[in-house]
């Protein structure tokens, strides 16, 4: 699909596509925004999604606390290394996925979680599973407001992620031959598609992973959470295409994609899954 | 399931396909899937689509060739089982793009109301329907035809349909 050559690893890099990144790029314009007139879709649900934080996530928060802070036989948790509270994590999240010199391959925070789980404490903590899950956000939260940094520019293994992950967005596919970018470029951004106004791209990441109650994918038992990998694996089911497994190398590439299209804008986790002013449907 | 019940649960498995194999093993062979078109796609039936993937089949498979259908009339199809398969989101969900002759619907592509006043070719509507590209390579409609989302006859039905709202 064509647009691709248009991507650039920053959220600045809207202006070419929807061109919207004007009405949300710090939370002034999006007050300015709002007082104009201007719909949550134009504001690409940054007034809500990002601007607010969320009122519910704190369960699977606090959840994902006590994981992190779990205690195997031999008395360890991830907090004996990351420190009381995650205080050592703090800010991590923005700069992942970053590459791992001892998986030699570019990881997820999910993947990173459960090769520390397996390796230093013996744990089972798949991707996709509930610990890992709520772990992740957890960590995510303790990154809140941390401007998201994912070095794509520089030669190595995140540029290469990112244009393959950039490959893959704009790669048809499914029984549709849908690619992502088929919905979330425009001309289709802003406009109706089944009751619902899609986002771009860009500063998209910033958001995840969301408490997304009450979507859950059948089988989910993650209190409603998304990561970007099972937002990811969400949205290739609703455009039929096989789903790939969360963690996996092409995914991880989307990921990267994604999170560096978000290069330069703050994370805010928990952001809010809803806006109150149920007039953003409009 | 744990992970060892499921191992053990497989082995058996194993066991018993191997015990009986090559002697009956046709009567075995698993049935594929089957869309029932209304229903869940189902995901089993996706890898056989290309997909995202580096390691799995589908991650190199590639999207089906263009095909070009000269359509021969008339026309004669059921407006109201075209209506059905037009409107449901697991059928043809026209709707999720386009506002319809009765429904108000998306506005990824053109509004359908009135569609049959524009009096567009019977041949340029159907292949537009069938498979999209021949007309334009970037559109974003589902390749319905060479991707069997419709039929031959789902897509008249569909024609007639859109065709009766002047």
């Amino acid at each position: 699909m064509p647009g691709k050559e248009l991507a650039i690893p920053h959220v600045s890099g809207d202006e070419k596509f929807s061109n919207t990144y004007q009405y949300w790029k710090d939370e002034k314009t999006i007050a300015a925004a709002k007082k104009a007139g201007k719909t949550s879709a134009e504001t690409n649900y940054k007034d809500f999604r990002w601007a607010q934080k969320s009122f519910d996530a704190e369960g699977a928060l606090d959840i994902g606390k006590q994981y992190f802070n779990q205690k195997n036989a031999a008395g360890k948790s991830c907090a004996s290394c990351h420190g009381q509270d995650g205080e050592k994590l703090r800010g991590i999240y923005a700069n992942y996925p970053a590459y791992s010199k001892k998986l030699k391959r570019v990881v997820t925070v999910g993947t990173q979680i459960k090769h520390c789980a397996s390796e230093r404490l013996g744990l089972d903590w798949a991707d996709d599973s509930r610990p890992n899950v709520l772990t992740d956000f957890y960590i995510a939260s303790l990154s809140d407001g941390k401007i998201i940094k994912i070095d794509a520019t520089q030669p190595g293994p995140i540029k290469q992620a990112y244009e393959r992950g950039r490959d893959l967005f704009f790669k048809r596919a499914g029984h549709f031959d849908f690619a992502c970018a088929s919905c979330h470029t425009p001309p289709t951004v802003g406009k109706r598609l089944r009751s619902q106004r899609p986002t771009t791209f860009f500063g998209d990441a910033a958001s995840y992973p969301i408490y997304h109650f009450p979507y859950a994918l059948a089988g989910d038992d993650y209190e409603y959470v998304f990561t970007l990998q099972h937002q990811i694996k969400s949205c290739q089911l609703l455009s039929r295409i096989y789903p790939g497994a969360e963690g996996s190398p092409a995914m991880t590439d989307i990921e990267v994609f994604l999170k560096a299209s978000a290069n330069g804008y703050r994370m805010s986790i928990p952001g809010a899954e809803y806006n109150m002013d149920t007039g953003y449907l409009d | 399931m744990s992970h060892f019940a499921k191992l053990r649960y497989l082995s058996i498995l194993t066991l018993v396909t191997a015990g009986v194999a090559g002697t009956v093993a046709t009567s075995f062979a698993e049935e594929p899937p089957k869309w029932v078109p209304g229903e869940v796609y189902p995901a089993e039936l996706l890898k056989n689509f290309p997909c995202l993937d580096y390691t799995l089949a589908c991650g190199k498979l590639k999207s089906p060739p263009v095909e070009r259908i000269e359509f021969s009339g008339p026309l004669e199809g059921d407006a109201a089982r075209g209506e059905k398969i037009a409107t449901n989101l697991r059928w043809g969900n026209c709707i999720a793009c386009h506002v319809l002759p009765t429904q108000d619907g998306g506005t990824i592509g053109p509004t359908l109301k009135g569609y049959g006043a524009r009096e567009m070719p019977l041949d340029y509507t159907y292949q537009r329907i069938w498979d999209v590209r021949y007309y334009n390579p970037n559109a974003h409609m589902p390749v319905y035809g060479p991707n069997k989302v419709l039929t031959d006859q789902d897509v008249r039905d569909v024609m007639t349909y859109i065709y009766s709202s002047k």
